[in-house]
């Protein structure tokens, strides 16, 4: 009963509620544009808030305070890696990809090649991508649960996947997008009241930066949690300088080009721009995402520098202190929030986690449903499917989706959150995102083209992650992005100028995307 | 849309030999061009402050990490809160730039 009464299963109770309401709320879909793009019904406001939410995950919400926490400077720049990819999406993928708007984003290579290889090899992708990045939104969603709520693992993946099933499963876009919407000022208010109450606290940045910086020596507090039973030791020049994490200067040219175009070719948020009324409100839904991305990752990182100013003063609660030492980088923004607000604060915390966690996953769960139900099933299987049966393909893809990422995420338990999601945006930026931008600015890019960029980029991203072995000890990178995008992006060029068959109406396809008078499809 | 049908339907099409594809039309080229030198005028700003950092980090470690706000250094001071915000303003100027040519083009 005491454990009913807590502020963090209230909190947390209360977001379950509101998502069983929006979700009732949303449930009519009765066509595949209601299911898949919510009817292209929603405003700049409401889907800028809902890509932040989507693009904004548990992995980010807890996991760039945690990098910050444990590696200093070289968690700020990975957050900074973080922040580029979706400028370059407004800036070159947005607004055109609304106007062409269609419903998955492997409409894209089926419409503009008239190819249902094309299609397919794109499903695939998908479906790589969204599982990479799935796993890890699974396994934090379950550490969550075991760490706050006492569950195992197992139960944790299971009791996510029939919350979502549930979840997008019913509400399908509408509800997923009010959904994310909501979820990520959940998150986000969670972080402007920790601001606050560390600015309350005399918790300046220059100031506890320069506490951290003129750090040297062991923690006071850490020895009853270590392993060696000694006070932990802590060098804060080193934390504040770089080298912790990428080692050299091309590690990190690595990261920032794996990171920084891997947006471009996340299928969740390109699924997103087809949910605008016009191509104006695409740019300015991208143009609110960003505002809202870049004040999320200023303050997460500045609550990471506040976790680790808390930690080495070593005043905080025993509970706070074991924490910060045996919970690992996911624990800081929660044990932060502990030492500065108390069990609420640490309450909303949880709640916006868990928000981080659906919001993120629900994403992931309708794009890669329209690619089983729209791009296989009606594409290849049943090519008179009626709007009706569209819908419900949908939603039994949801149910499979649910098993299978389940799988996957039982498979990764002991694997880096952080470290699965940049994998996730490198093989992202190593296909979809040369396949989007020569796709939409280039008349010369040919079906064989499309095809070899994404079956050598996910081929090559998938042996550089998997075995980097194989490639000399100079070339062998942590986030492999320096080799695998240039790869991407030459397969296609090199085999579109070989091949030199376009589509005959690719004019037409550049009129529809770029032309005045279509700002609204 | 067709009831049952909807317009991303596969639709067998031909290609062509690109030296035989007729050139785009001189607006829709026009708009393209226009788009394209905004697009690629920002981003190679861009991405100059963003490999700025790096080499900055550690080809010139003396000037990056010199403190200029009680602890906080020149990179971190870059990398955490002005290429935040530089992310945004890049962005808002793209976005400006395409209402004041939508603008135009309502006007022509």
């Amino acid at each position: 009963m005491g454990m009913l009464l807590e502020p963090k299963m209230i909190l947390t109770v209360f977001l379950m509620g509101t998502i069983v309401y929006i979700t009732y709320l949303s449930k009519k879909n009765a066509t595949a544009s209601d299911f898949f793009v919510g009817g292209r019904s929603f405003g700049w406001f409401t889907n800028g808030s809902a890509i932040g939410g989507d693009y904004l995950s548990a992995a980010t919400f807890l996991g760039i305070a945690g990098l910050t926490f444990q590696l200093g400077y070289d968690g700020a720049y990975y957050a900074f890696c973080f922040s580029i990819g979706l400028t370059l999406l407004a800036i070159f993928v947005a607004g055109p990809l609304r106007r062409f708007g269609a419903f998955t984003v492997a409409d894209f290579l089926g419409y503009r090649f008239h190819s249902r290889r094309a299609r397919l090899a794109a499903v695939v992708v998908v479906l790589s991508i969204s599982g990479f990045y799935a796993a890890p939104q699974l396994l934090g969603a379950a550490q969550i649960l075991s760490m706050f709520f006492g569950t195992s693992y197992e139960f944790g993946i299971i009791f996510t996947c029939i919350v979502m099933i549930f979840y997008v499963g019913i509400g399908g876009m509408k509800g997923t997008t009010i959904n994310q919407a909501l979820e990520l000022w959940i998150r986000l208010g969670a972080f402007v009241l920790m601001l606050i109450a560390a600015m309350y606290s005399g918790l300046h940045y220059d100031k506890i930066l320069y506490a951290i910086n003129s750090f040297s020596g062991p923690i006071t507090g850490t020895s009853p949690y270590a392993l060696d039973g000694s006070n932990i030791q802590f060098d804060g020049e080193a934390w504040t300088g770089t080298g912790f994490y990428f080692p050299t200067f091309w590690q990190t040219i690595s990261m920032t080009i794996g990171l920084a175009l891997g947006t471009i070719g996340l299928p969740h948020i390109l699924l997103r721009f087809y949910t605008n009324p016009s191509a104006k409100a695409a740019r300015k839904s991208a143009l609110m995402a960003i505002g809202i991305a870049s004040v999320f990752f200023l303050l997460a990182v500045y609550l990471g520098v506040v976790g680790r100013a808390i930690f080495l003063a070593g005043t905080a609660s025993e509970e706070v202190m074991r924490d910060l030492v045996i919970g690992g980088n996911n624990m800081v923004i929660p044990s932060t929030a502990q030492a500065l607000g108390g069990e609420w604060l640490l309450g909303l915390v949880i709640a916006g986690a868990f928000a981080a966690v659906f919001s993120n996953l629900s994403g992931l769960f309708i794009t890669s449903s329209g690619a089983l139900a729209h791009d296989l099933y009606a594409e290849f299987i049943k090519k008179d499917i009626t709007q009706r049966e569209r819908v419900i393909a949908g939603k039994v893809a949801i149910l499979i989706l649910g098993v299978l990422y389940g799988g996957l995420g039982l498979l990764v338990k002991d694997a880096s959150i952080g470290h699965l999601v940049a994998l996730a945006f490198t093989v992202a930026a190593s296909t979809f995102t040369p396949i989007f931008i020569l796709g939409i600015w280039w008349r010369r890019m040919t079906e064989k083209g499309a095809i070899a960029g994404l079956v050598i980029g996910l081929g090559v991203s998938m042996l550089l992650i998997f075995f980097p072995s194989v490639m000399p000890e100079f070339l062998q990178f942590k986030i492999p992005g320096i080799i695998t995008v240039p790869v991407g992006f030459l397969s296609v060029i090199i085999v579109s100028l070989l091949d030199r068959q376009v589509p005959a109406d690719v004019n037409d396809f550049m009129k529809k995307v770029h032309a005045k008078g279509s700002e609204t499809v | 849309m067709a009831d049952n049908k909807n317009d991303y339907d596969y639709v067998a099409h031909g290609t062509v030999d690109f030296k035989d594809l007729p050139p785009l039309d001189s607006e829709t080229n026009e708009i393209m061009h226009d788009e394209l030198r905004t697009g690629v005028s920002l981003t190679v700003f861009y991405f100059i402050m963003i490999f700025s950092i790096p080499v900055l980090n550690w080809y010139f470690p003396a000037i990056a990490f010199k403190p200029i706000w009680g602890g906080m250094t020149v990179t971190w001071f870059i990398t955490s809160i002005v290429m935040m915000a530089m992310a945004f303003i890049i962005a808002y100027i793209h976005t400006k730039l395409y209402e004041k040519r939508l603008a135009k083009y309502d006007h022509d």
